[in-house]
């Protein structure tokens, strides 16, 4: 395993209280209109019998993976991986074929359905707010959080972190770290109590999702000139073939169909 | 050959043009709502489901029908099988106007089609959709060159024509490189969906499964677009060129079978056949309408022979192969479910086109469809019109000179 040398969120699904303080401070500090949001938190409803009850929360937004597959996807480049962490959107290059859309396997991004082509419709999704962190800050959601449900920091430390607190808690946790290796790694960790299923998050191999596409993407070239020069040999080869036929049969030659000249 | 105003009567004042016009009057104003007001209003598309009827029909679809361009060039320029020639250009014309619709249809689904040429300047060469883009628009062109010699003659400048078909060569190679390449990464484009794409399709073979089912895509369309037309303009059948080329069609048939077991055996996923409810259901209705019916059609020589045979083999073998396309495009696509609490803008789980939607389809094709009869009653497509009525099999003679 190749080690990740940068930032990350951690976030605690047994510490989160579902006040959704988080979507706020999102939505304001990034200007998000109010019929839209970047973060979605996830309430899985009450479970069990009284007096055991149990509901969880989740907090859903991009996972700022290593290998993102929106960035493979984009035929444009719209997407970029910076060094410290976040994956970020550049609408100035977008074309609007929503297929970063069908690539993401967490189904992130979303798309500004209700826009004309004036008005302009572009994919909106969580960039890791960038400008507060290139200034010393911490994410707005994190930020925010009254009970350090996100937190946010070097993604080892972070990793350390969270195993730490699974094994002073083995019986509140699920033992395993969301996004550790999922998808090859995501800047984005989940602790649960409860099945991740439940969360809603999906079971993603541990090999990034578009692995197989870029090999194929990368055999294209090399096959596109090996597949032309064997079509033209052919093309050659055939010609000789008929000119050579053509002179040793010169009687047969006027019911033959000639050629476009 | 001269341009004949006369010939065919049928074609002037007939109800069909009179249709396919009001179609392409809908779905005009169709787009232009949805330039004005956006993709959501008209459509079902959400963000769960960014792909729709639009992608599977136009654009899967589209190209996959389109293929008999590049195989007819293929076969009587390179492999120079010369008594082919008379279905070449009408595979050309299919072929160009089939990718015409294509990009138009891309114009209506994109949320920005002003900047579509961003693919030749941006390029992220990862991105299976930048190959195809790419591949589609020079393609264009190579079949817009291809097809130049029909409009050269038919406004008499032979010398143009002359021109073109000396340096066609190259560009009939390119286009077949093209089509391989985009025929076969559209199979690709699914590549990134691993998780999505129910196992029974997803295969790291997507790409050689859609060339080779390409192949009898394109031959099963070259002999509707035959048989139909001949119908309508009351002009000769080729049977005995369509025969061949229904001859080859099990072969290949007969290799995308055994890929496709084949693969799923390999991966061990065979026993997805019978246990997917609704998709084994899917996956055995693309195999028996798709393959199975018709290799054992086209399997049987009278079948071949007979003008009603082979339309009846191809519309089978389109129907099939085009569900093979909406299946991996849509149907056997499963994106993340989102959580029942998400906001509802998000949760639109489940897709189902709507009319408009499906509209702008219909009139984008009955737009080809006109097209295809103007372009085929002005300009000299078929070759053998005068001698139609005489015999239907006739040894064609050599255009262009
Ligand atoms: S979660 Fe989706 S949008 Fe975010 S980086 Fe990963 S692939 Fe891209
Ligand atoms: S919608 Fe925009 S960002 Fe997404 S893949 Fe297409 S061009 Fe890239």
């Amino acid at each position: 395993m190749i080690e990740i040398k940068h930032k990350a969120y951690l976030f605690d699904a047994t510490r989160c209280i579902d006040c959704r303080a988080c979507m706020v401070a999102c939505s304001v500090e990034n200007s998000i209109p109010m019929d839209k949001t970047r973060i979605w938190v996830a309430g899985v409803g009450v479970k069990g019998e009284f007096p055991n009850l149990d509901r969880a929360t989740m907090v859903y937004h991009c996972m700022h993976c290593e290998h993102p597959d929106c960035m493979s996807a984009c035929p444009v480049g719209a997407y970029h991986k910076r060094d410290d962490g976040p994956v970020i959107y550049n609408p100035d290059v977008c074309i609007g074929c929503r297929y970063c859309m069908n690539a993401c396997p967490f189904g992130v991004p979303h798309f500004d359905y209700d826009k004309g082509i004036i008005a302009g419709a572009f994919i909106d999704k969580c960039t890791f707010c960038p400008q507060r962190v290139d200034n010393g800050l911490e994410p707005a959601c994190v930020a925010t959080c009254p009970t350090d449900a996100l937190e946010y920091g070097e993604r080892e430390d972070m990793i350390k972190a969270a195993h730490a607190r699974i094994a002073a808690h083995p019986e509140r946790y699920i033992d395993h770290v969301y996004g550790e290796f999922e998808n090859g790694g995501t800047s984005y960790l989940i602790l649960s109590h409860v099945p991740f299923s439940e969360l809603g998050l999906p079971a993603i191999p541990e090999k990034p999702v578009n692995e197989v596409s870029e090999k194929v993407m990368e055999m294209t070239i090399p096959f596109a000139i090996g597949w032309g020069a064997v079509l033209t040999a052919i093309t050659a080869g055939v010609a000789i073939y008929d000119k050579k036929k053509e002179s040793q049969k010169p009687a047969e030659l006027d019911e033959k169909v000639e050629a476009p000249k | 050959m001269k341009l004949n105003l006369t010939v065919h009567p049928r074609f002037r004042i007939g109800i069909l043009p009179m249709i396919l016009l009001a179609l392409m009057g809908i779905a005009f104003v169709i787009a232009m709502i949805r330039y004005t007001y956006g993709i959501g209003p008209i459509t079902d598309l959400s963000n769960s489901y960014p792909w729709g009827f639009w992608i599977s029909f136009d654009l899967f679809t589209g190209v996959a029908i389109s293929s008999g361009g590049f195989l007819m060039a293929g076969t009587v320029y390179i492999l120079r099988i010369k008594e082919f020639q008379p279905l070449l250009r009408p595979s050309v014309l299919t072929a160009f106007l089939g990718y015409i619709m294509v990009a138009v249809a891309l114009l209506v689904d994109l949320g920005h089609p002003e900047r579509i040429w961003y693919m030749m300047i941006h390029m992220n060469g990862t991105s299976v959709l930048l190959e195809i883009g790419i591949c589609v628009m020079s393609y264009l062109t190579v079949l817009a060159i291809e097809f130049a010699p029909v409009v050269f003659e038919g406004i008499k400048w032979q010398k143009f024509a002359h021109l073109i078909h000396k340096f066609i060569m190259p560009f009939v190679i390119l286009g077949v490189v093209l089509s391989t390449l985009h025929q076969s990464s559209l199979g690709s484009l699914l590549l990134i969906q691993p998780t999505k794409l129910h196992p029974l399709w997803w295969t790291p073979f997507l790409p050689i499964m859609f060339f080779t089912s390409a192949i009898t895509i394109g031959l099963g369309m070259i002999i509707l677009e035959s048989s139909l037309s001949s119908r309508y303009f009351q002009r000769g059948l080729e049977v005995h060129l369509l025969e061949k080329l229904a001859k080859v069609i099990p072969i290949v048939l007969a290799v995308y079978a055994f890929l496709k077991f084949g693969e799923l055996a390999w991966a061990g996923e065979l026993g997805y056949l019978f246990t997917s409810g609704v998709m084994s259901v899917l996956f055995w209705a693309e195999i028996l309408i798709g393959v199975v019916t018709p290799f054992i059609l086209f399997s049987i020589k009278k079948v071949r022979q007979s003008a009603n045979g082979l339309l009846t083999g191809a519309v089978i073998l389109l129907l099939g192969m085009i569900l093979n396309r909406f299946n991996v495009s849509w149907f056997a696509v499963k994106h993340p479910d989102p959580l029942f609490y998400l906001p509802s803008f998000m949760s639109n789980v489940h897709y189902f086109p709507t009319l408009p939607e499906v509209l702008v389809s219909v009139g984008i094709f009955s737009a080809g469809i006109m097209a295809f009869g103007l372009v085929a009653k002005y300009l000299p497509v078929f070759e053998n019109e005068e001698h139609s009525h005489e015999t239907v099999v006739t040894p064609t003679p050599a255009i262009g000179d």
